[in-house]
């Protein structure tokens, strides 16, 4: 028998001045099954919620409803005094009088009938509410991180700093990301390499991070805390215990001829070779599309000269299985390259190039030792043109979005080529500048002001090449749209930053939704910009959207703090108001004929259907199966099942009726 | 009928037009008592049968609402919401159920103001509708006949 | 004929099926579901002007699957029931053996669910005509009309469930009808009960049915409650541009969605 307790507020005189709380006491106190009708000036102070706590004791409650404010207010303060008074949190529910009845109602009758409607119904809900428990799910404190760029970095170094395991995956050779082919930073123009070699560094050492280069995601299973990630290591064809990094096989490999990918095809490299001087881990791999042992089945000339035989050509891939608890994304973009805009020339014309590329030109480290020349006669440019928005705020032809980074760089680009070379002319053409940021936007004015790079509001129609010069026609439209011709010796293009290859695939594998773009999509836009949609996996830097390093930084870092808060304890507590699909004995074993309809529905991948075998093994049954780590309790499923096998505990098919029909209906 | 006091009944989900419907109070801006609300956690859990549910146990009108498309809290249920409501009132208009006496609307933790809205112009237009006499015959009808049977 | 049964044969000789699902004349000249495991008795199997149950409704009947491999005699609607049945993981495409049957009641060549969605794709997909022509007429009716109309039916309804126990679709084994904990349905054949209970029926076979029209057929009171359910089948198209069985690998309508999904109600 429910013996229900009902406890109506005043609120000082918020609610009793609108509507009448002893009629609606006294005509609650009347119902069946209710044990206690009482009213109270403040519920939510401490002589209120001292009132339950009693109250359940002494009339010994099964479910007590507080007819106050919002439950989005105090439900969790009266859910708590009922924990305390010896009663099932859950068995507390609130009528919401004040925001929905005597705020919003004139003082009348009809406010007060409808008080004691929303008083009933959840009179009747709380008798069919059932005692629940939290869901405790076990955690493995192991992250994965994947991509070893600068997001993938810090997320790796803050996680391992909290005192906790970190595995990283990074599908190139050596980590460092786009950010170790810059060569300066803005808005400080500090050495991109410089900052953040220390940290590669840290991470190979780091006592907590264990790193794998050359490895990729093969498959993820599982939910939060307790995911089983199959990693693919390829195989490098190398004994890395062995090898010293000597480096004596990449200066005798025979195959010399092969684009440079670190140096953006500006460069060559061997078949056998090292990304860059200072990779880490500063190992060489073998290319084995491109090593003439691999294609011709002789040569192993980098196996005769290692010192110390650490070649090991038959070696297979690995595959790792591990057990880890959260993982952080961290595979970051790529550029769109600029084949896409034929008009420009990219491709056609060797002096044009992408932004990527004139990094690698102005690097120290670069296939130039950082003096610009152009690639097709290594000659000294005397005029430059730069292109913003070489595809991106371009739906027609490009990317609908503003690649973020572009305007910036450029900036950076005119002031580097400026500052190499004195006497040569900058030009940059515009659609805006956007240059929000900490001494962003001084930044460009720098570059206009003191470096006089020549900014020219409007777009780019055609390059075209004659007598070995670019013809670079476009309008400024600051000038009433006029015709600008500019005769250059080489052409930047401000490629969009798109998502990086392989990210559709990986979001796949790991159950996340992705944008149009194949940008990976956060939980919430606004609240919840770090995690994904599927708990336990959270995005850090560029690969959600283009950034630039300090906000890929900053995520990276939310993303840590969000994998140590989880990390924090070692069982993970969850709301206990899920989705269940009911079981019942052999051999329905459950009402559901797992027609699978619930499956697409959910937005947590949390439904699964599970197979029930006899003795031999045969399948004599399936049933979809709802994981409680990952449902939400969002009910979607709940309305789409036609056999009504599956419920939501809370907001259970029995208690949403019993408030339609006592809504609705006086006793 | 001048005194016809239509009930309505308003399915909303938690996160929006829930809040919504706080911040109405929290505004202080006056609607119409007719309407009572029934919390959902998202539109996605409401069950076409409840509005059926609903009109049997005497509503004259309902309201259904969540948050606008893009805002689900669980980011697809009002979108999956938003096809079952299409299926619904086809068949509804088809079988001559009145979908007059259904507002659907998204209405955001933000609109207060617009909640207020909604339930004044839902509560007018079913006060010129008068009670919902063709669902409640049904009813009644069935009532009747049991009664004859015991 | 000849063919069908000829293929009948040689599949349970050749032990590929252990029983052929078919049609066979009764005792009173009415075509009734045949189930032939005895190659010896492949020739009973009929086709004709008489043979309109659709027959996938028996593959999903324990009875029947635990035979072992089937072949079915299939019309259109019996191929896109099955390639629904497959999508719902109700029965598994290598167990069944199509024996198609074309608008021109000649065997079909049905190699595999491969070719059986070639076929498809190529028929008309819209509702038999004699259906769509009722309902147009219905649809030009005001509301108040066709609530009339369609309650003068619901008065006929006993409540007998043939409808759903006609349609393959409905293989749930337990109904929404038979749920009490909360009473959705109210059990009575009256006014209330029956208008709820084709409601129901209807919105559970959005973008489900594939317009057999078999559970008007199998009403013993003559109500066109196949009329729901096809008007929601022209509904589902309209709006969201899909035949249902015309995959094996079909999502529900109301399972999936698309950001942008036209309305016009919801303000």
């Amino acid at each position: 028998m429910a013996r229900i307790g009902v406890f109506v507020c005043h609120c000082g005189e918020n609610i009793s001045a609108t509507v009448d709380c002893g009629k609606v006491a006294e005509t609650i106190g009347k119902l069946k099954h209710v044990a206690l009708s009482t009213e109270y000036k403040y519920m939510c102070s401490d002589p209120g919620q001292t009132l339950i706590k009693e109250a359940i004791k002494e009339h010994n409650l099964t479910g007590v409803v507080v007819s106050a404010c919002s439950p989005r207010m105090h439900e969790p303060t009266f859910r708590k005094a009922c924990a305390e008074g010896g009663l099932n949190p859950f068995l507390c529910e609130m009528a919401n009088l004040r925001e929905h009845c005597s705020w919003v109602h004139e003082k009348n009758e009809l406010t007060t009938e409808k008080a004691i409607d929303i008083v009933r119904t959840q009179v009747e809900k709380v008798k069919l509410n059932s005692a629940l428990q939290p869901i405790k799910v076990p955690v493995t404190k192991t992250a994965m991180v994947i991509g070893g760029g600068i997001a993938g970095i810090q997320s790796a170094l803050d996680i391992a700093n909290c005192g906790h395991k970190v595995i990283m995956i990074e599908r190139s050779p050596s980590i460092g990301g786009h950010m170790s082919q810059l060569s300066e930073t803005f808005p400080t123009l500090d050495c991109s390499q410089c900052i953040l070699t220390p940290r590669m560094v840290e991470v190979a050492q780091h006592p907590n991070i264990t790193l794998y280069t050359y490895a990729e995601v093969e498959s993820v299973e599982g939910f939060i805390g307790n995911f089983k990630v199959k990693v693919r290591k390829k195989a490098k064809s190398l004994d890395e215990k062995a090898c010293t990094g000597c480096g004596l096989c990449t200066t005798k490999c025979p195959q010399k001829k092969i684009p440079n990918e670190f140096e953006q095809g500006m460069g060559m490299r061997p078949a056998i070779y090292v990304p860059f001087p200072q990779a880490v881990p500063n190992r060489p791999v073998i290319d084995k599309e491109h090593c003439t042992y691999y294609l011709k089945g002789k040569c192993k000339i980098c196996e005769i000269v290692c010192p110390t035989k650490a070649i090991r050509f038959d070696q297979p891939d690995e595959i790792l299985e591990l057990e880890i608890g959260a993982i952080v994304v961290a595979t970051g973009f790529d550029i769109k390259h600029a084949d896409f805009f034929p008009e420009y020339g990219y491709g056609r014309y060797k002096d044009i190039i992408d932004g990527l590329q004139f990094e690698r030109l102005a690097s120290a480290s670069g296939p130039t030792s950082g003096a610009i020349l152009r690639p097709s006669d290594g000659k000294v440019p005397k005029n430059i043109v730069f292109i913003a928005c070489a595809g991106s705020r371009d739906p027609a032809k490009g990317i609908a979005y503003c690649s973020k980074i572009c305007c910036m760089y450029t900036a950076k680009h005119a002031m580097l080529y400026k500052h190499k070379v004195h006497e040569g002319k900058a030009h940059v053409f515009y659609m805006d500048i956007r240059s929000g940021g900490k001494n962003y936007d001084e930044f460009v004015r720098r570059a206009i002001e003191e470096d006089h790079v020549n900014y020219i509001r409007g777009r780019v129609s055609t390059i075209f090449e004659r007598d070995g010069k670019l013809f670079v026609k476009g309008v400024d439209t600051l000038l009433g749209a006029m015709p600008v011709e500019i005769e250059a010796d080489m052409v930047v293009l401000a490629t969009a930053g798109v998502a990086n290859s392989g990210a559709e695939d990986l979001a796949q594998k790991l159950h996340v939704s992705y944008d149009s773009h194949k940008f990976f999509a956060e939980a919430h836009p606004k609240l919840k910009p770090v995690e994904t949609n599927t708990a336990g996996i959270f995005l850090a830097g560029a690969c959600q959207n283009p950034k630039d390093i300090p906000d890929s930084v900053s995520q990276a870092s939310g993303a840590a703090v969000k994998v140590a808060a989880l990390f924090s304890q070692s069982e993970l507590t969850r709301e206990p108001l899920v989705a269940v699909v009911n079981r019942t004995s052999p051999p329905l074993y459950s009402t559901c004929v797992a027609c699978g309809m619930c499956k697409p529905v959910c937005p947590y991948q949390a439904i699964e259907l599970e197979e029930f075998k006899a003795r031999d093994g045969r399948v004599v049954k399936k049933a979809a199966r709802i994981n409680e780590g990952l449902c939400q309790g969002c009910g979607t499923c709940v309305a789409v099942c036609r056999s009504k096998s599956i419920d939501l505990l809370g907001y259970s098919n029995n208690q949403v009726y019993a408030e339609v029909v006592a809504l609705l209906n006086d006793y | 009928m001048s005194d016809f006091e239509p009930k309505v009944v308003a399915f909303v989900c938690n996160w929006c037009t829930y809040a919504g419907a706080d911040l109405t109070g929290t505004s202080r801006i006056k609607y119409a008592s007719n309407v009572k609300i029934i919390r959902f956690p998202c539109t996605g859990r409401i069950d076409f049968m409840l509005l059926l549910k609903a009109f049997a146990n005497g509503a004259d009108g309902i309201i259904v609402s969540g948050c606008h498309p893009n805002d689900c809290h669980y980011t697809s249920g009002n979108f999956h919401a938003k096809r079952r409501w299409i299926m619904f009132k086809e068949l509804m208009d088809f079988m001559g159920i009145d979908m007059n006496r259904i507002t659907f609307s998204w209405v955001s933790a933000a609109e207060g103001a617009r909640w207020a809205d909604v339930v004044n112009s839902t509560v007018t237009r079913i006060r010129e509708l008068g009670p919902y006499v063709s669902y409640k015959e049904l009813v009644n009808k069935s009532v009747e006949e049991e009664v004859k049977n015991d | 004929m000849t063919n069908l049964i000829n293929r009948a044969k040689e599949l349970l000789e050749n032990g590929t099926v252990k029983v052929v699902i078919g049609y066979e004349a009764g005792p009173t000249g009415l075509a009734r579901p045949a189930f032939i495991t005895d190659p010896a008795k492949a020739g009973k199997l009929i086709y004709d002007d008489r043979c309109v149950q659709n027959l996938a409704v028996y593959l999903t009947k324990a009875e029947v699957k635990n035979l072992g491999k089937m072949a079915i005699v299939s019309t259109l609607p019996v191929m896109r029931s099955i390639m629904m049945l497959i999508s719902e993981h109700q029965v598994m495409g290598d167990n069944i053996v199509v024996l198609g049957i074309s608008t021109e009641k000649e065997l079909l060549d049905i190699a595999d669910i491969g070719v059986m969605k070639g076929y498809i794709e190529k028929c008309d997909l819209r509702n038999p005509e004699k259906d769509r022509e009722t309902l147009a007429m219905l649809n030009a009716l005001t509301p108040a009309e066709r609530f009339a109309w369609w309650q003068k039916e619901m008065e006929k309804c006993i409540k007998c469930y043939a409808c759903r126990q006609a349609c393959p679709m409905c293989y749930c084994i337990r109904c929404t009808v038979e749920v009490n904990q909360p009473q959705w349905i109210p059990v009575q054949a009256n006014p209330h009960g029956s208008t709820e209970w084709h409601i129901l029926r209807a919105m559970h076979l959005a973008g489900r049915c594939i317009s057999c029209g078999e559970c008007g057929r199998a009403c013993p009171v003559g109500i066109p409650c196949h009329l729901l359910t096809m008007q929601l089948a022209d509904q589902v198209n309209n709006y969201f541009h899909v035949h249902a069985g015309t995959s094996d690998n079909m999502t529900s309508v109301l399972s999936t969605y698309e950001p942008n999904d036209k309305e016009s109600f919801i303000i």
